[in-house]
């Protein structure tokens, strides 16, 4: 048996650390048939050293295209980042050139990709791509690079790694293969992991085995996180702050702690709602009989409502919200950790 | 199952089920190993009851949902519908009673075809069961489908793709329900939907049941979903039902170490719980082989020598529930520990 702790936790206190990546005002557009699509629009965010900041919100929303931006993956065309700054240690990663770039990836920003079966290589055996991912960015013998390959397998919990190394993907069950995908992200003690749903196609007793993984990882290296998901049981458990995502913008950011206790955006309360409670649920909320629900669906990106991206769906919509989209603004909170939201209204 | 609580009638019984799936290989194609995807599962579902059957991927969860149908032919075993035991029905006696017995699937984009608008996606069952006499009979029937699981009417001659997950299950379940079933399979029906969405599926499946007196066997890995959904949860491991009970039961005092592992690795959203969490170590084993005694000891914490050595059948556990049931040599066995069956297939 073993509890959850996070780093900030493990320290007893709120820990002073630095800021490794900054996003501002991040811009990304698709250009379709039909039109351009701002599937990113103006995001900003803060990364800081051994924390864990989760991204969250539904399908469609951006979450992926943030995190593929930073890593400069964005597929152009249809895609292009048409707006703001990627800072990496202070560096704007978006004036880097194709070879300062590649020698990022992996080495100082690793990222777990939400497809496991598409993001390994089918035709080559797992040592082989690890290894290889391995020999990209550190200066070793072959002999070494098999060592470190099968050292990573080892701390990922693949049982036998002599052996397991000299398979291919398809041999290998879906938690090990996220387990092969985890490890190849941390060959090279990247200073920044971005994990987009690496737990959600796994049963849940995998899930579990994932996450305290990865915590201990971040504990051990003192790597920073950037967690995308959308299951907010997974998100409360690991993550010190927040990012709430609706329509390619963020609406509500703030430490995990008042994202939970104290939302103030009507999207992240009705997301907060719609989760089933148990009956001997821990959080201590009464069960449900009926599920509170958020109506209707998310806007077509295409064709965005003037004024407030969440107003058909909102219960506490006024006609103000419909004249200009509200700004972030900060409710409480400092700059370290500010809790702002994208609402007009107070409730 | 011989004993049951609660009063109503067994709507559906299933009795020894089986199902195997021969892998050939070889150069004269012989079965050289065999996936037992469901072994010896019994449960009673009652009318108007929902079953909530749990159970991490690859358990044979959908195996034992499509057998229930004979979308897949059982290996052995039988099924009682209504007191008919289905299993001996022949191909023309089962497409009528099929009427009768729907299912729902997990992939709302996979089970449409893009070909067809909703108004002929939801003829097609009408037709086929003959229950349109006229145009207009049929197109009144169409809307009173819509108008049933939220659909707008002025999108019946729209394409699949034209909607949204949650908006293309709805059309799935209108299409299940357009033969007036009286038993559905739910398999995964809110997996692939985001949470927002996925309470619009379960407050719709639980209002149609009402409305309709719909009896469910609904399939999910999301505990708190089907906690939430379910009379009764069956947990399933490796073909098996490991531990059945009432739900609230089952959520307040499971038995079988596997249901607590599983209960326990459910995230909480509330970050100021620390949740004692049982971690499990091990490889998920493989229904082609499946280890010896209890099919979940490589994995369990509290495993023994006897473990591996006796097959624990589904005991009965302590209590007031009379239904709860456990497959765990260490459960609270209302008989008291004894050797259970010496392993064997
Ligand atoms: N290669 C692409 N071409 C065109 N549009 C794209 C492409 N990739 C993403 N988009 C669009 O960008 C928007 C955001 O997509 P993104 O993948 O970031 O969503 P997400 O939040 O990660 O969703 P999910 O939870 O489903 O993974 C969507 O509207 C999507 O259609
Ligand atoms: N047609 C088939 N031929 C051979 N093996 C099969 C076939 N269908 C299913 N299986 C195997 O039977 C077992 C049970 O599969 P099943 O699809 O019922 O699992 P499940 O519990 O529904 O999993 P999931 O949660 O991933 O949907 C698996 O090992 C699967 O690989
Ligand atoms: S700005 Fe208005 S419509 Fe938008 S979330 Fe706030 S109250 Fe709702
Ligand atoms: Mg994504
Ligand atoms: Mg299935």
């Amino acid at each position: 048996m073993r509890s959850i702790r996070r780093l900030s936790d493990l320290e007893g206190k709120e820990a002073m650390s630095e800021k490794i990546l900054e996003v501002k005002n991040l811009e990304t557009s698709f250009r379709l048939e039909e039109g351009v699509v701002v599937a990113v629009a103006g995001v900003s965010f803060d990364v800081y050293k051994g924390k864990t900041l989760g991204i969250v919100g539904e399908s469609g929303c951006g979450k992926s295209v943030t995190s593929l931006s930073i890593m400069r993956l964005i597929p152009n065309p249809p895609g292009k980042i048409t707006g703001g700054e990627i800072l990496y240690k202070g560096k704007n990663l978006l004036d880097f050139d194709a070879a300062a770039m590649r020698k990022v990836r992996g080495n100082e920003i690793s990222m777990i990709f939400q497809e496991p079966m598409t993001s390994l290589n089918p035709v080559f055996t797992i040592g082989n791509q690890i290894i290889e991912a391995i020999a990209l960015h550190q200066n070793l013998s072959k002999k070494e690079c098999r060592n470190k390959a099968i050292e990573m397998l080892k701390l990922v919990g693949i049982p036998s790694p002599e052996t397991r190394i000299d398979d291919y993907p398809h041999q290998l069950s879906g938690g090990m293969r996220q387990r092969v995908m985890i490890a190849m992200a941390l060959s090279c003690n990247p200073q920044v992991l971005i994990a987009d749903e690496p737990t959600t196609a796994l049963d849940v007793t995998i899930q579990a085995q994932i996450l305290e993984l990865l915590r201990e990882l971040q504990n051990r290296v003192g790597m920073a996180m950037i967690l995308i998901t959308h299951d907010l049981g997974v998100v409360a458990e690991v993550c010190d702050e927040v990012v709430v995502m609706y329509a390619g913008k963020v609406v509500e950011q703030g430490s995990v702690e008042e994202i939970f206790k104290n939302p103030k955006h009507p999207y992240t309360r009705g997301l907060l709602n719609s989760i089933p409670t148990m009956k001997k649920d821990p959080t201590g909320k009464v069960k449900k009989t009926r599920l509170e629900t958020i109506p209707g669906i998310v806007p077509n990106m295409l064709h965005l409502p003037k004024g407030c991206r969440f107003q058909d769906r909102c219960t506490f919509v006024l006609d103000a919200c419909r004249q200009a989209e509200p700004e972030l603004r900060v409710i409480k909170g400092d700059d370290r950790l500010p809790h702002a939201i994208r609402c007009i209204r107070d409730i | 199952m011989s004993t049951q609580s609660n009063d109503g009638e067994i709507l559906l019984s299933v009795k020894n089920l089986v199902k195997r799936f021969p892998i050939k290989g070889g150069i004269l194609n012989r079965e050289v190993a065999t996936v037992r995807a469901v072994s010896d599962v019994s449960f009673d579902i009652r009318k108007g009851e929902t079953l909530g059957l749990v159970g991490e991927s690859g358990c044979g969860k959908s195996t034992l949902g499509r057998s229930i149908l004979r979308l897949i032919e059982p290996t052995s075993g039988n099924i009682f519908f209504k007191g008919q035991d289905i299993t001996k029905l022949g191909a023309d006696e089962m497409r009528r009673l099929r009427r009768r017995m729907q299912i729902i699937f997990q992939d709302p984009y996979a089970a449409l075809n893009p070909r067809m608008t909703v108004e002929q996606i939801l003829s097609e069952p009408l037709e086929i069961h003959g229950l349109a006499e006229s145009r207009e009979a049929k197109r009144k029937r169409i809307f009173q489908l819509m108008d049933l699981v939220g659909l707008r009417r002025e999108s019946i001659s729209r394409y699949p793709h034209e909607f949204s997950g949650g908006q293309r299950q709805r059309i799935c379940i209108a299409r299940a329900l357009a033969v007036e079933p009286e038993f559905i399979v739910c398999d995964e029906p809110v997996s692939a939907l985001d949470v927002s969405i996925q309470a619009q599926i379960v407050n719709l499946l639980q209002d149609l049941q009402k409305e309709l007196g719909l009896t469910y066997l609904f399939i999910a890995h999301d505990l708190k979903v089907v906690e939430h959904i379910s009379t009764r949860v069956a947990v399933m491991y490796l073909g098996k039902i490991v531990e059945t009970a009432e739900s609230e039961v089952l959520y307040e005092n499971p038995q079988h170490p596997y249901t607590r592992a599983l209960l326990s690795a459910i995230p909480i959203p509330d970050p100021t719980i620390k949740k004692e969490r049982i971690i499990l170590r091990g490889d998920v084993p493989s229904p082609i082989n499946p280890p010896a005694g209890c099919y979940f000891h490589p994995r369990c914490p509290i495993a023994t020598q006897k473990c591996q050595e006796v097959w624990p059948k589904l005991y009965e556990i302590n209590g007031e529930s009379k239904i709860h049931r456990a497959a765990c040599l260490y459960a609270d066995r209302k008989d008291g520990p004894d050797e259970g069956i010496l392993s064997s297939r």
